[in-house]
């Protein structure tokens, strides 16, 4: 930390009367801080960032309307679908089904999937990650899914994987949040 | 004038969910047994049936509902999930539902708009 930092973080400390700006910019004004100890009165003016001060000191920050009714990037399904072929792939390649392993694979893969799908920075869409891991039995299984949502913006990617002993079914869907 | 809903008209309620899915799985499957020709019909009514009812709340929801069966033969089946969303109206549900020759999974997530 720097050292201005730390003198900035001593004056809050002591006493510290803010005037809030017109609140709507993310910015404060901090004025007026009184230093007990010298019997003197310092005038500080300065402005802050927001995401700099206490958790006390923190103000409801109202933010101005966009007026954004569609989204500037869309839920890119085949870069997902990339992760998803990436992490499955590299998880599941050299395993053998085992019920314990499979129970704590499934929840690894699923987080890992939505850190990565987060990376992608896709803004104001919601993301749910679906992970299923079976075994291979000679069962006959079906999925099928249908969403009620706006279909010109949110999507979904899907993938699934197979070896000898299990498989894998990843879906990722992406829910634009208006 | 505008109509406002009340926090309790528009937050996802995990018990009203689980009863429409289980009423939608009963009501499609039932006690019948696993016949491979007709679980493609049994997952689409399931998910119809589940969205139908999930649509007639009335709540200002996007929802995803994924429906699975499986032969019962003594396979394993692991499903998780994971979501990015707002803790604070978004949900989710999950109801198991099994007979003698078939599980029945079906998930539902509510996002709000």
């Amino acid at each position: 930390m720097s050292d201005q930092l730390k003198d900035k973080h001593q004056r809050r400390e002591r006493r510290t009367v803010k005037v809030p700006s017109d609140g709507s910019h993310g910015v404060r004004v901090k004025e007026a801080t009184i230093r007990k100890n010298t019997e003197r009165e310092i005038i500080v003016s300065s402005m802050d960032e927001l995401g700099h001060h206490d958790e006390n000191t923190r103000m409801v920050v109202t933010m101005e309307n966009t007026y954004q009714t569609a989204p500037h990037k869309r839920f890119p399904v085949p870069a997902v679908t990339h992760i998803l072929k990436d992490v499955l792939s590299s998880y599941l390649q050299q395993e053998k089904y085992e019920v314990e392993w499979s129970q704590k694979m499934t929840k690894t893969i699923c987080e890992v999937i939505r850190a990565r799908v987060k990376d992608l920075m896709i803004p104001r869409y919601k993301i749910v990650v679906l992970v299923h891991i079976g075994q291979q039995a000679g069962q006959s299984m079906q999925m099928s899914s249908r969403c009620l949502w706006d279909a010109t913006t949110d999507s979904f990617a899907c993938y699934s994987f197979t070896n000898s002993s299990l498989f894998g079914v990843a879906t990722v869907y992406g829910v634009y949040f208006e | 004038m505008d109509e406002y809903q009340t926090e309790e008209e528009t937050a996802f309620i995990v018990e009203d969910v689980s009863k429409i899915i289980k009423e939608s799985v009963e009501a499609a499957i039932g006690g019948s047994t696993y016949q491979h020709s007709r679980v493609n019909q049994w997952t689409t009514s399931v998910v119809e049936q589940c969205l139908s009812q999930l649509s007639k709340l009335g709540k200002p929801f996007k929802y995803i509902v994924t429906c699975i069966i499986m032969q019962k033969n003594g396979a394993g089946l692991q499903t998780a999930s994971a979501c990015f969303w707002d803790n604070s109206t978004d949900g989710s549900c999950a109801v198991r539902w099994e007979n003698k020759s078939m599980y029945c999974i079906v998930s539902v997530f509510g996002l709000a708009i």
